[in-house]
């Protein structure tokens, strides 16, 4: 076992515990748009940051990969943690304004506003689906291409893979473009981000024998009627 | 070879290599690594092995070829030992007599290195300033070995301090290490010792690894691959010891493909230590197993972390991960693994050859030992640098550097992209490790890049900022999308578009981005972008609030760069392309629109514009502006131009303008030109201010000069009165009581500052200015026998040629107390008064005037050094004791400073005076602080530059039209860009090479000596042309012809 300080609350960790699981043990709200149970903690939204140490010496780390340690001074909500969430926020309402997750989350956190260029990407790059493609469905179909501001995520070359079963767990996961199969109904359409989705089904020459369970999601109909040209 | 198996069998080979060598023989050394080869060295490589075989010398001639040596600037050189005797820039055919030479022992003299300030002559490298004020230790042993011979290092005692740990405990050679206090020359300078003493600890079955991190990849540094082309044995005898000190059992080399030299010297350098059983199991018959492969990284920026490294080292993506896990828990493949840089394992073998105790008395406390640097940038010497820890960057900027090529140093940026500028105020920080990272900046693996006034700081940290938004690899959300928007607000500040609440949020951004990301990349990559801020704000600030970059280098700010630079605005780009296409009509339409004075200015003016010419800050020769304008007036009558007339004022609005120099002239004409009712005071007999009264006649005729003032003054708006003057024979109060609805002070700064000696009012001293106006206004001269002129700037000079033109003149000298590159005066003035005969003494400092029955006998004077810099990189000199001595002198003429007399504005209670006599007002609109007052040209400035003076005038004009409309006087500044486009006609590529700058014709000096002639003479129609043609044309860039914009959408043409 391992003893810590949260929030001033002493605190017990099981042994390979990470800050965040230890939190969330204690009932202590940390955001999250990158961590999945079950998945490889990744480090990538930057959202879940605490604060440890103390003094000059106290630092922001992400607490879905920092494992916890013995003696450790965490605070889940100092000034500096919220400051640096409402700028993570900030910069993803510029990036991904229609994901109903994260227009939620930057209310909750009093983001009102973003002050950069407005961009329409559909695609925050955590990884998600890359890690449940590879670490519960046990494919590896999608992964990581590129670096800097031509990451992407997608299959190798573009070219529908050999290796993906159509199981969804890839658009299933994906926290940027939730609500996505309410596209048809435009009342609903907070995010209209299947339009610009890249699914590895649209892919296939027809989509009837695909296992969706996305019943209503119509991201193949939408590519296959305009041959891709909705996507961004 | 064989296999070596016992310590006293590698003795016993150093030993054997060493006696088969002459040390006394003559050698010569060809520094070639990839600078050199770039630079030509492997043509004299070529080159003198054809000689020394063809000749027959190789018997006692050896040839040793190197790796980089550090004087990169000089490359490609030779040295030829045991003299040292140095040759830098050889040229191919020089070498043939280089090798000639050094087989007979002789020296060339004419081909040594000349220092360029001083002109001295060095011949040996070790006694160049550049190499002498080093501490050259890792550098050094660059020099003495061929890095494919491994002969060659053992001969200078390579593998022996691997020999002496061998017989120590492990624990006893990390207790050294640490005792050495080695700290990691990647960057972070995490201690050696103590990473190698918790790789120790940890148990592991199945191996550990060393790693040599050889990513270096920030943009101007490249001192690690200096050291794996030139010494790559000693990377693995710092490895081995390593490997020894710690239990590991395999060793990996990092590099990246683009060092495709080093990986070459580096597979060399491994497989000749494996032929000698120094690499492999039971080295040296000892226990110790251990082998080294080389990994080769695909030139990723961010593989350089540490984290990163590993994984790519695995084969994967080179991501970072979470720390901890340190890599000397679980490393790569999860085993315990000691990554350091290439510098610090160079500096194993050091600190164990001799002691680390020795090692320690070398740098700061917290510091220790010696850095490589790579001083790159705009300094005279580039190259590597070694120095100890603690020497301020003063030190090695401006003694090792050689200071700047031109202009002045601005900052200094360390740490490559992660780092940050340093400003040159301080620049006797000390380098190290902490003292820089309170700074701003850090240590970074050496880079220091050193910049100047022509570099603009904003600049940079795009520049930075881009790179890493290139190289961040995107895992974290911050870092990618961090650098991205903040290189986004940097290039919006850089176009003009930002708004001073882009700047809140660029530095919000930045603190949230070192904040929040992962690796030692991202929570550095905002460095730039602070330290910037930090130091240079106000730059920041000028280009979004004044849209204006004031080192030229924002293109979209800067548009043409003669333009922008011109206080008027002038189109000297337009005027000097019609000149080329022989319109001299229009040409000097476009000059007489923005300038009312074309003929004054075609004369005097400091010509801003070709500071900043494109054509010279390329490197070449800028255009000759200001003589092509002198064409132009010459030739161009200027009656044809007919300026264009508003009806702006109000009905009966009249400004009272005092002072007729160019500030009042300039704008009485652009007031006039508005219908405004202005009256000119002017407390002289005629009109013209310092442009008669200061400027001389051999510069500016009177009659040029009478020509331009009638045609403002006779406009029917302008009413002239002269000898009437402020304070004396009118009041402020008064003007605005009669009905003026503004009032411009443009008094000028007429008032000589004395020097403070005691015996200055004795008969024979007078003010530069008193001189000047008696000669040009009266034709009274009053410089007599021998005369003496104190000062360095303009003032000065013209006082000298007014006085050595005087018939009862002996001669003239002016005594300066820096030397004459520090000079504030015109380059052209200072030459021209040195050849019609003034003497120029430097370093001087006047102490006491010798005064007889109240007339000047002589001046006491004490010579000067100059020592300590001040705050603008400039010496400051210091008077040497003992030097005191006397000169006799008929006249004096002081000439130190003038300021403005504004003793004619003390009854003004409401008007505030600044520094130096200066009238207070605001910047913008010239509006002082009483409300309707406004003040232009020297009395808000101080002595200044006459198209200033001009430009002031005319935007006084403006506001005083605003004012008086009721309008808002302040304007949103917009960049000044090209409009109009003017067809090119460009030079054909056989004159391209022909084409340089035609020097102004001038009288011969002989000739010009007593006569107030003027001096300069107007070009020839043909070099004119010639000259136009030759301009860049810059403007290009912003306008297009208009059959190509009726093409285009409208909104692209309206640029």
């Amino acid at each position: 076992m391992i003893e810590l300080a949260m929030n001033g609350i002493h605190a017990t960790a099981e042994r390979g515990w990470t800050l965040l699981e230890t939190a969330q043990f204690y009932g202590i709200p940390i955001p999250t748009l990158c961590h999945r149970e079950g998945l490889t903690p990744y480090g990538a939204c930057r959202l879940c940051v605490v604060e440890i140490g103390e003094g000059p010496g106290a630092r922001l780390v992400s607490s879905c990969t920092y494992p916890a340690q013995p003696g450790l001074r965490v605070r889940t909500a100092t000034a500096r943690v919220v400051r640096a969430r409402r700028m993570v926020l900030e910069l993803l309402l510029a990036s991904c304004p229609q994901s109903k997750v994260i227009q939620d989350l930057a209310a909750a956190h009093g983001v009102r506003r973003q002050r950069f260029r407005q961009e329409h990407e559909t695609c925050i790059l955590c990884g998600l689906c890359a890690r449940i493609c590879s670490e519960q469905m046990m494919a590896g179909a999608i992964g990581f291409r590129g670096r800097g501001g031509r990451r992407s995520l997608g299959a190798p070359f573009d070219l529908a893979s050999d290796v993906c079963r159509h199981c969804g767990a890839c658009m299933y996961v994906c926290p940027a473009c939730q609500l996505r199969c309410t596209f048809t109904d435009p009342e609903k359409a907070v995010c209209g981000g299947c339009a610009n989705l890249r699914p590895p089904c649209v892919e296939k020459p027809a989509f009837d024998d695909l296992m969706c369970f996305l019943t209503p999601c119509v991201a193949c109909e939408i590519r296959a009627d305009t041959k891709g040209e909705v996507r961004k | 070879m064989e296999k070596l198996s016992s310590l006293a069998e590698l003795r016993a080979l150093q030993e054997r290599i060493r006696d088969e060598r002459d040390p006394t023989q003559p050698t010569v050394v060809i520094p070639s690594g990839t600078c050199g080869q770039a630079s030509g060295a492997s043509d004299l490589i070529r080159i003198a092995k054809r000689e020394i075989l063809g000749n027959g010398l190789a018997a006692h001639l050896r040839l040793r070829i190197t790796g980089c040596r550090g004087y990169c600037e000089m490359e490609p050189f030779v040295v030829v030992e045991p003299r040292g005797t140095f040759y830098p820039k050889v040229r191919p055919e020089d070498m043939a007599s280089i090798v000639q030479a050094a087989a007979h022992g002789e020296v060339l003299p004419d081909r040594l290195y000349r220092e360029p300030i001083s002109g001295a002559r060095f011949e040996q490298w070790s006694e160049i300033p550049f190499f002498k004020r080093q501490r050259r230790t890792l550098l050094l042993r660059n020099d003495r070995v061929d890095p494919i011979q491994i002969s060659d290092y053992l001969e200078n005692g390579g593998y022996s301090s691997l020999a002496r740990v061998l017989e120590l405990e492990p624990a006893a050679a990390i207790e050294e290490m640490k005792a050495s206090g080695l700290r990691g020359r990647g960057g972070a300078g995490f201690p050696t010792g103590l990473k190698w003493e918790l790789l120790a600890k940890q148990e592991s079955g199945t191996g550990k690894y060393l790693v040599c991190n050889a990513d270096e990849g920030d943009p101007g540094a490249y001192m690690d691959r200096a050291v794996l082309e030139g010494n790559p044995q000693s990377i693995i005898e710092g490895m081995l010891i390593g490997a020894f000190a710690t239990c590991a059992t395999e060793g990996i080399i990092y590099v990246r493909s683009e060092y495709p030299l080093a990986i070459k010297h580096l597979v060399i350098a491994l497989r000749q230590a494996r032929a000698l059983g120094l690499l492999g199991d039971g080295i040296l018959g000892t226990a110790l197993s251990f082998d080294i492969r080389l990994a080769r990284g695909a030139g990723a920026f961010v593989c350089g972390e540490e984290t990163a490294l590993m994984r790519s080292v695995e084969g994967l993506v080179g991501e970072p991960r979470q720390r901890p896990p340190y890599p000397v828990e679980r490393g790569i493949g999860g085993k315990p693994t000691a990554i350091n840089n290439v510098e610090t394992w160079a500096n194993v073998p050091v600190i164990f050859e001799r002691s680390a105790a020795e090692f320690a008395s070398v740098g700061t406390p917290k510091s220790r030992g010696t850095k490589i640097f790579s001083l790159v940038g705009k300094i005279r010497n580039t190259g590597l640098v070694e120095v100890p820890m603690g020497m301020t960057i003063g030190e090695i900027v401006h003694d090792i550097g050689g200071g700047p090529r031109k202009g002045d140093l601005k900052a200094v940026q360390t740490g490559g992209p992660s780092g940050g500028c340093i400003p040159a105020r301080l620049f006797d920080l000390p380098i190290d490790y902490d003292t820089l990272a309170r700074a701003g900046s850090i240590m970074g693996s050496g880079g220091m890049i050193v910049l100047d006034d022509e570099t603009c700081m904003v600049d940079v940290a795009r520049y930075f900022t881009a790179f890493l938004e290139d190289e961040s690899c995107g895992k974290c959300f911050t870092c990618r999308k961090g650098t991205q928007r903040m290189h986004e607000i940097l290039e919006d500040i850089t176009h003009g578009r930002a708004t001073v609440d882009h700047l809140d949020l660029l530095e919000e951004l930045a603190a949230v981005v070192q904040d929040t990301t992962m690796c030692g990349l991202g929570q550095t990559a905002s460095n730039p972008v602070s330290s910037t801020l930090r130091y240079f704000r106000s730059e920041y600030l000028r280009h979004i609030v004044d849209k204006r970059c004031d080192a030229f280098a924002c293109r979209d700010l800067v548009g043409a760069p003669c333009q922008s630079a011109c206080p008027l605005g002038t189109e000297a780009w337009r005027y000097v392309a019609h000149i080329a296409r022989q319109d001299y009509e229009e040409a000097y339409r476009v000059l007489r629109e923005s300038n009312p004075f074309p003929s004054v200015c075609a004369r005097v003016c400091n010509h801003p514009c070709e500071t900043r010419c494109r054509s010279g800050s390329l490197g070449g020769e800028p255009i000759a502006v200001r003589a092509l304008k002198r064409f132009l007036t010459d030739r161009v009558d200027p009656s044809m131009f007919v300026p264009k007339r508003s009806a702006r004022a109000p009905a009966g609005a009249r400004v009272a303008v005092v002072g007729a120099g160019p500030a009042g002239l300039a704008a009485a004409h652009y007031l006039a030109l508005e219908g405004h009712e202005v009256t000119l005071f002017e407390a002289a007999e005629r009109p013209g201010g310092t442009l008669r009264s200061g400027i001389p006649p051999y510069r500016l005729p009177h009659d040029v000069l009478d020509r331009e003032i009638a045609a403002i003054v006779s406009d029917p708006l302008v009413t002239l009165r002269c000898g009437q003057a402020l304070g004396r024979d009118f009041t402020i109060e008064g003007l605005l009581g009669a009905g003026c609805g503004a009032v411009l002070l443009a008094l000028g700064a007429h008032r000589s500052l004395a020097l403070g000696l005691e015996g200055e009012d004795a008969a024979g001293v007078f003010p530069a200015m008193r001189l000047l106006e008696a000669s040009n206004l009266r034709g009274e001269w009053l410089a007599r026998g021998r005369v003496g002129v104190i000062g360095g700037g303009n003032a000065a000079v013209d006082a000298a040629r007014v006085a050595l033109r005087q018939p009862e003149v002996d001669s003239v000298t002016i005594y300066y107390r820096r030397t004459r590159r520090e000079m504030p005066a015109f380059r052209g003035e200072i030459l021209a008064a040195l050849e019609e005969g003034v003497q120029l003494v430097e370093l001087v400092t006047p102490m006491r005037l010798t005064v007889r029955e109240g007339r000047l006998t002589g001046l006491d004077m004490v010579h000067n050094e100059l020592g300590e810099r001040d705050e603008s990189g400039r010496r400051k000199p210091v008077p040497v004791p003992g030097t005191r001595h006397t000169v006799p002198l008929e006249t004096l003429i002081v000439a130190i400073r003038e300021e403005c007399d504004s003793s004619c504005l003390s009854g003004e209670q409401e008007i505030q005076l600044g520094r130096g006599g200066t009238v207070r007002v605001d910047r913008e609109t010239l509006e002082t602080d009483r409300r309707g007052v406004f003040a232009a040209g020297d009395a808000i400035r101080g002595p200044d530059t006459v198209v200033d003076a001009i430009a002031d005038g005319k935007r006084a004009a403006r506001t005083i039209g605003c004012f008086l409309r009721g309008e808002m006087m302040r304007r949103p500044a917009v960049p000044v860009l090209p409009e109009v486009w003017v067809e090119h006609v460009p030079l054909g590529d056989d004159e391209l090479d022909r084409a340089k700058r035609p020097a102004a014709p001038s009288a011969p000096p002989e000739s010009r000596r007593r006569s107030f002639v003027e001096v300069e003479q107007v070009l020839s129609e043909r070099a004119a042309v010639a000259e136009a043609r030759r301009c860049l044309r810059c403007d290009l860039d912003f306008t297009r012809p208009r059959e190509l914009v009726a093409q285009h959408q409208p909104a692209e043409a309206s640029r």
